[in-house]
């Protein structure tokens, strides 16, 4: 009996954000997806047609799915990168939701650097960015250590927490630079994930955007 | 007996299955339901046994640096520490068998409760000023905040539930946590905006059928009574 792979679409809009670590997951797998970038011009547009009004969806054989997590997680189960037992995947999640707190605590911030909206930098970096990135990095750092100081965030191979919180890195990095200096055991996972060799084949390659 | 005898009994035992016992569950949480209620629902439902350990606020300053995200609710799992409720949600209503009867379902059932988060998030402030933990306006938050993102999330519910057959879910054929986070949000909204939801009868109903579910009807009856 051969089953045949689903065809997979990924819609989103042309940059990183919510949509890169389900590419990379394609691409660490060797999976063939579509890749579909929708300008922001074109947004409206293809709006209706998602089931929340938002992006990014995910196609299974025509057959969408929305919400970044539930994509990346979805994904990962398939193709192996969401911890080895379910009590590792279920840190993965832990560490996925933690990261999405952090990421709105420290939306304000990023919203200015983005050029999003006016705001003063300097002030929100050392009222928002600062504590932000100082609690869950710490959280981060310890959970590298109690997890072997190997490499990866939970158990000890590739999830897709690694390359969330990697991914995410390379954002704060080109606004705060240093930014993570004071956790060098979650730098060793930035460097470990951006050095697998499948992924860096991604991205020697991906389109450059700044987010 | 006989060598042989025990031989046999030997042999026989080691065919019987054998019984993994199962892990001991303890649950640790503020005294409300909110962010541990649904993990609280899945062990009733699944007639699992857990230590349902609720921290009073005062105590709660010592207890915060021995928990690893110093937040709760916190699963222990054999005494291995699980932060994050949706994690918790997700890891036992896999092992109990409420995520959902596919790997596609149970990505479903996540995008609804990550969409319940997004939408928590935008009526935050009108929350907090209900529960009375913040001052400020409510009618003035519940037009620039609440209704919106009602609207908005409430929307999304109300055709999932329809185009699900309104057969008592908002995904697939079965009893998810997907299912218990939106109905115990629906109860508590009943407390404090009793008109509120009018405008969704799907859910409401949906709701309706699952609070009717024998053994969390049981549950509710008999769990502490909480405003939120």
């Amino acid at each position: 009996l051969l089953t045949t792979m689903p065809s997979y679409k990924l819609s989103y809009f042309p940059g990183r954000g919510l949509g890169e670590v389900s590419r990379q997951l394609f691409h660490l797998s060797d999976t063939p997806f579509e890749d579909h970038r929708v300008p922001m011009d074109e947004w409206p547009a293809y709006k209706d047609s998602t089931p929340f009004g938002q992006m990014p969806v995910l196609f299974v054989d025509g057959k969408p799915l929305p919400q970044s997590f539930a994509i990346a997680r979805f994904l990962a189960d398939q193709f192996g990168f969401a911890g080895k037992t379910p009590f590792e995947a279920a840190w993965v999640d832990a560490l996925a939701d933690q990261y999405k707190d952090y990421f709105a605590e420290i939306r304000p911030f990023l919203f200015v650097v983005f050029g999003f909206g006016e705001g003063d930098k300097e002030k929100l970096k050392k009222k928002v960015a600062e504590p932000a990135i100082n609690k869950f990095f710490g959280i981060l750092e310890k959970r590298a250590k109690d997890n072997g100081s190997n490499g990866h965030l939970v158990g000890n191979s590739l999830t897709w927490i690694d390359l969330q919180v990697s991914d995410h890195i390379g954002v704060l990095e080109l606004y705060l630079p240093n930014a993570i200096s004071a956790y060098p055991l979650v730098n060793e996972i930035r460097k470990k994930t951006t050095t697998d060799p499948k992924l860096k084949e991604w991205l020697d390659k991906r389109p450059v955007t700044p987010f | 007996h006989s060598p042989l005898y025990n031989l046999l009994y030997s042999a026989w035992l080691s065919l019987v299955p054998s019984f993994s016992a199962m892990p001991s569950y303890k649950l640790t949480y503020f005294p409300v339901r909110a962010r541990a209620e649904v993990a609280r629902q899945l062990f009733y439902l699944a007639g699992v046994p857990f230590e349902d350990v609720r921290v009073p606020h005062a105590d709660w300053p010592a207890l915060k640096p021995k928990t690893p995200f110093g937040q709760m609710p916190l699963l222990e799992v054999d005494g291995k520490p699980l932060p994050q409720s949706y994690a918790i949600n997700r890891y036992l209503a896999k092992e109990f068998g409420f995520a959902g009867k596919s790997p596609f379902e149970a990505a479903w059932v996540d995008a609804i409760a990550d969409q319940f988060k997004d939408y928590n998030i935008e009526l935050r402030p009108l929350f907090l000023v209900l529960m009375g933990f913040a001052q400020g306006d409510k009618d003035q938050l519940l037009k620039d905040v609440g209704i919106p993102a009602r609207d908005k999330f409430f929307g999304i519910l109300e055709k999932l539930a329809k185009d699900n057959g309104n057969n008592g879910h908002f995904v697939g054929s079965s009893l998810t946590w997907a299912d218990l986070l939106i109905a115990d949000h629906v109860k508590t909204v009943s407390i404090h905006l009793p008109s509120f939801l009018d405008g969704f009868p799907t859910v409401l109903d949906t709701v309706k059928k699952i609070e009717s579910t024998p053994k969390l009807k049981e549950w509710i009856e008999k769990r502490p009574d909480t405003k939120f």
